[in-house]
């Protein structure tokens, strides 16, 4: 048996051999028209910031080859291939501050692409690694957004405040104007658009001590959830009096994402509702919204516990997997560079899409010449103090999944029981943060 | 309402509510009964159609005015990944159909045939392995797929179908040569055909109708299935699933084009099985 | 192939018929063993281990992730009644209602292959799409089913808010999907029974139920067996009309065995824990499919 083994072994390692050497020829054939592979969702921000990598990339003759994933599986399939090492499938991926931490072990630094001077400091907290070196290069902004009907309020009747928000929503429904006063997703992984917005107008937050994104601190807090507190409970039950008192917002918002929020809202059956600002383009879109035209911006409503409007201000980008060549690693920051620098390419992007660039420099410039954007800037950008819209460790999702699950309970049942659903759900959001 | 006015020339029984009434009313309920049968069956299918017709601003509001177009075709239709997908996805299905009823005809020939540790054993590795949830073994398929350099081709799609059919489809083909006199085959094998010879030739061409069943339902099933797609292939063989679930983005979903593209694949599908249909059900003898 | 068997060297130790036997599975054995047995042991291998699909560390816990599951009361006390509840809804809802049609197809009428098209019509829609589709229908300001309700003077209905009228969503849609699968197989069961037993009934002046209590139903039960095993393992299985229609909520009120697998493994990330709930279930739907498979059987051997 075991010559044939040994023999067997050789005959593999021929194969192997001669394998390899062919795979050598082809990718030396290959080099002749280099190619850049990424990994993307096809949406028109995305396609806009590889249109601008796709002017460099034809003066550089290199193919760049855009591969559209399903949102479904976007971050499971790239962090497989990432964790796997494996070289071949792509060269840039989109990068999000959702996941920016569960990356940065195999992301390249980016602090030497050119032109990284020039982005917002803020939304970048999500994406470094653990030696402080930066792996992302920021594509557009995503910020949350107060969207109001401009055709029914004028900018200074705009709600300043919770309350304010509430009468004038029942004011607009009893004049007919509207059949809800605020419309906004509510189920899982849109919290964002109903809890956590009033959450940190309310000057409040998930975990104590509020507002830190330290994970040391964090954990040395023994991730201490802060749903028990009065700021917390007060914004469960605004939502509840929202739907079930005063009667806002529909009946069934509990289990709304975002889709069936901006629905309704491009229905031009709401009259407030408050999302990424990257759907303006959307709403503004005869063949996609009914209020084409009647849709303005303002900063967030007041919480009874704070005097200014909060804002977050997190970003889409673009990163380079460690496992690449040094070669390809070199011409995707190339192309990046060149993406962070066209100005340009970047005002066509804010003008077709509404993704505002990522280049902060060109803000006053297009503020100058774009209302829009004017109105963008001071309804989030021009607002502190700003927060962020997630915490960055690794049990992250496993928490904000256990938050959503407390604070839908709440809302299902009885008003007075908010406060001891809130109470029993406190240790399960702690497990879901220490992971046991 | 007496028995008197039943056609049949039946002996004193009790009438039912459905013999007491006349034949022309019975005809009507019949009638009325199959109408609400198929109103249930076909509407979210033609709901799905409506919406497919009605202009992005609409395609939720279904029922809220009355403005129609064929816009999300003519978009759809432009995309020339739709057009390679659809073909992708008929190929697929096609292929798939061919191989799984391939391994598994002789696999439930086996079964039913023969008895013992061998089939016995066969039996419950097939059975135990159904019963293995998915969510545990993609990821897995994922890496090998890629080890064995087939993922992202036709390949790495078809053998992972296959073997998800071998359980379900090796039982029911048992169920049809069990259906088979096996007589016919030992009188050929004494005239001397061998094993082989009395399966290929006498009982495969009695097992044709059930064979043909299976083809329609394994179809179908390949031609909407989706996890596997979406795992298994990347831009290189796009799946019509997998396109349609792209127009679906971190920011929402393309409804529109979305529900003109499943309007799309239902084209096809509605043809195998019209066509197929009178053999599924002559077919199907468990 | 067709060589006599004596002049066969022995291969192994085989005689020539386990030869054939061998031969019959060996395409079907490879498939199963490389796309479905090996991705299987690998995903029970990360069950025993630490791996985080953003960190696969691969370091051996031992039955760490197990202890986790077993011991998470939401697990035992929510998901598991949820998963059982479901299918045996589901199972029995599109058994009843597929019998009810096969009955019916199975007798000869005008425009029967109209009915039969349109009965399969749910066979011939990808079923992601037709989970979306349903949630629109089931949303209380633009779904088509509040405005149906309306018609008949009925209050809306804000379906995916609570628990009971969630799941009674989910079922409809899971009913629908799977009656198609059943009559389709009921009515072959049905068109394949010899028609002496029914001959004798006729002459007997038997009633219609009688008929179908005492020859229908027990010729009948033999195919019903088959597919009511292998509707409740890919019922207690069921995930994607369940993710798109409910995602589980609210809260976690509708909560299914799949879902939980899914989540630990891919929305944590947490690959190990996933890997671990999805064996246990697994192991659970094993033992109870084999139980079920017995009883009815039995019941088949009873009633001959």
């Amino acid at each position: 048996m075991d010559w044939k083994l040994t023999a067997l072994r050789r005959t593999a390692t021929a194969a192997a051999v001669a394998a390899a050497v062919a795979v050598g020829f082809a990718a030396d054939a290959g080099a002749q028209q280099r190619e850049l592979k990424v990994g993307y969702q096809k949406h028109p921000i995305q396609d806009a910031s590889l249109d601008m990598m796709e002017k460099w990339a034809k003066a550089n003759n290199v193919k760049l080859t855009r591969i559209p994933m399903a949102y479904s599986v976007f971050m499971e399939k790239v962090t497989a291939t990432l964790t796997s090492g494996a070289g071949d499938q792509f060269d840039i991926i989109w990068h999000n501050d959702d996941w920016g931490q569960l990356w940065e072990k195999w992301l390249e630094p980016t602090d030497d692409v050119a032109g990284i001077g020039n982005v917002d400091k803020w939304p970048l907290d999500a994406f470094w690694s653990a030696d402080r070196k930066l792996t992302v290069v920021p594509m557009a902004h995503t910020v949350g957004t107060f969207f109001y009907r401009s055709d029914l309020l004028k900018p200074e009747e705009v709600p300043k405040t919770f309350a304010e928000l509430v009468a004038t929503g029942q004011r607009l429904q009893k004049e007919g104007k509207v059949k809800w006063g605020y419309v906004g997703g509510m189920a899982m992984n849109n919290t964002w658009f109903s809890f956590w917005w009033t959450m940190w107008a309310n000057n409040c937050d998930i975990l104590k001590p509020l507002f830190e994104r330290d994970n040391a601190k964090l954990k040395a807090a023994n991730f201490e959830p802060a749903i028990t507190e009065p700021c917390h409970r007060e914004i469960v039950e605004y939502w509840w009096d929202a739907i079930n008192t005063h009667k806002i917002s529909p009946p069934g918002m509990t289990a709304y994402t975002r889709n069936e929020a901006n629905a309704i809202f491009m229905a031009g059956d709401a009259a407030f509702t408050l999302v990424d600002s990257t759907h303006f383009g959307e709403f503004n879109d005869p063949r996609r919204s009914k209020i084409v035209g009647k849709v303005a911006m303002a900063p967030f409503p007041v919480g009874p516990r704070a005097q200014k409007p909060t804002s977050w201000n997190e970003i889409w980008g673009w990163g380079i997997p460690k496992g690449i060549s040094a070669e390809r690693k070199k011409l995707a920051k190339e192309a990046l560079a060149f993406m962070l620098g066209d100005e340009e390419g970047q005002m066509e992007m804010w003008k077709k899409t509404g993704g505002p660039p990522p280049n902060v420099r060109l803000w006053d410039k297009i503020a100058a010449q774009d209302a829009d954007f004017r109105m963008l800037k001071n309804a989030v950008f021009d607002q502190k103090p700003v927060t962020h819209s997630a915490y960055y460790f690794a049990e992250w999702p496993a928490v904000h999944k256990a938050y959503s699950d407390a604070v839908i309970a709440a809302m299902s049942g009885k008003r007075e029981d908010i406060g001891k659903v809130m109470q029993d759900n406190v240790e399960k959001i702690r497990r879901a943060a220490t992971g046991n | 309402m007496t028995t008197a006015s039943l056609p049949a020339p039946a002996p004193r029984r009790a009438p039912g509510f459905f013999e007491a009434l006349a034949p022309g009313g019975r005809r009507m309920l019949f009638l009325l009964a199959m109408v609400a049968v198929c109103l249930l069956f076909a509407f979210p299918v033609l709901w799905l159609g409506l919406t497919s017709l009605r202009p992005g601003y609409a395609v939720f509001y279904v029922h809220r005015g009355t403005d129609f177009t064929l816009e999300n075709f003519h978009e759809v239709l432009g995309q020339q990944v739709v057009l390679k997908a659809m073909w992708n996805s008929f190929a697929i299905s096609t292929l798939a159909t061919i191989l799984s009823l391939g391994v598994t005809v002789t696999s439930g020939y086996m079964l039913s045939r023969f008895k013992g540790p061998i089939p016995n054993t066969w039996f419950s590795l097939i059975y135990v392995f159904r019963c293995v949830p998915y969510v545990s073994w993609v990821l897995p398929l994922y890496f090998v797929t890629r080890a064995l350099g087939i993922f992202d081709t036709y390949w790495g799609l078809l053998l992972p179908h296959v073997a998800v059919h071998v359980c379900f489809f090796s039982w029911i083909m048992k169920g049809f040569f069990d259906g088979i006199d096996p007589s016919m085959e030992y009188a050929a094998m004494i005239d001397g055909c061998s094993r082989w010879g009395a399966f290929w030739r006498v009982a495969m061409p009695a097992a044709i109708p059930g064979l043909t069943a299976l083809a329609i339902l394994c179809w179908l099933y390949t031609w909407n299935e989706f996890l596997f797609a979406l795992i298994l292939t990347a831009h290189e063989t796009p799946i019509l699933t997998v396109v349609m679930a792209q127009f679906v983005h971190e920011l929402g979903m393309e409804w529109h084009l979305m529900s003109a593209t499943a309007v799309l694949s239902l084209g096809p599908a509605l043809l195998v099985t019209v066509f197929g249909q009178k053999y599924v059900i002559r077919g199907l003898k468990v | 192939m067709s060589s006599p068997t004596a002049t066969r060297r022995p291969f192994l130790g085989l005689d020539e018929k386990k030869r054939f036997m061998l031969a019959l599975i060996a395409p079907a054995v490879f498939a199963l063993v490389f796309f479905q047995i090996v991705p299987i042991f690998t995903g029970a291998n990360a069950s025993f281990r630490d791996w985080a699909l953003h960190d696969p560390k691969r370091t051996w816990v031992g039955l760490k992730n197990y202890l986790y599951v077993l011991r998470d009361p939401e697990f035992l006390f929510v998901v598991l009644p949820n998963t059982f509840g479901f299918m045996a809804a589901s199972v029995g809802c599109s058994l009843g209602l597929g019998l009810a049609l096969a009955l019916l197809l199975n007798r000869k009428f005008r425009g029967r292959w109209l009915v039969q098209t349109v009965i399969l019509l749910p066979l011939m829609v990808a079923p992601v799409i037709a989970a979306i589709m349903i949630r629109w229908m089931f949303n209380d300001q633009f779904g088509i089913v509040n405005v149906v309700l309306d018609l008949f003077g009925l209050a809306p209905v804000a379906w995916l808010t609570q628990r009971w009228t969630a799941f009674l969503a989910i079922l409809i849609t899971d009913v629908w999907l799977w009656t198609p699968w059943f009559t389709l197989l009921l009515l072959a069961g049905l068109q394949s029974l010899p028609p002496e037993p029914f001959e004798a009934a006729q002459i007997d002046a038997a009633t219609p139920w009688r008929v179908f209590r005492h020859i229908t139903l027990p010729m009948l039960r033999p195919v019903m067996v088959v597919c009511i095993v292998i509707r409740s393992i890919d019922a207690f299985r069921t995930f994607d009309i369940v993710w798109t229609i409910s995602g589980g909520g609210p809260a976690r009120a509708t909560e299914v065995f799949s879902i939980y697998a899914y989540v630990e493994a891919f929305q944590f990330l947490n690959f190990g824990r996933g890997s671990a709930a999805a064996v246990i279930g697994a192991f659970i739907i094993v033992f109870f499919a084999m139980g079920l498979y017995r009883i009815l059987n039995r019941w088949v051997e009873v009633s001959k």
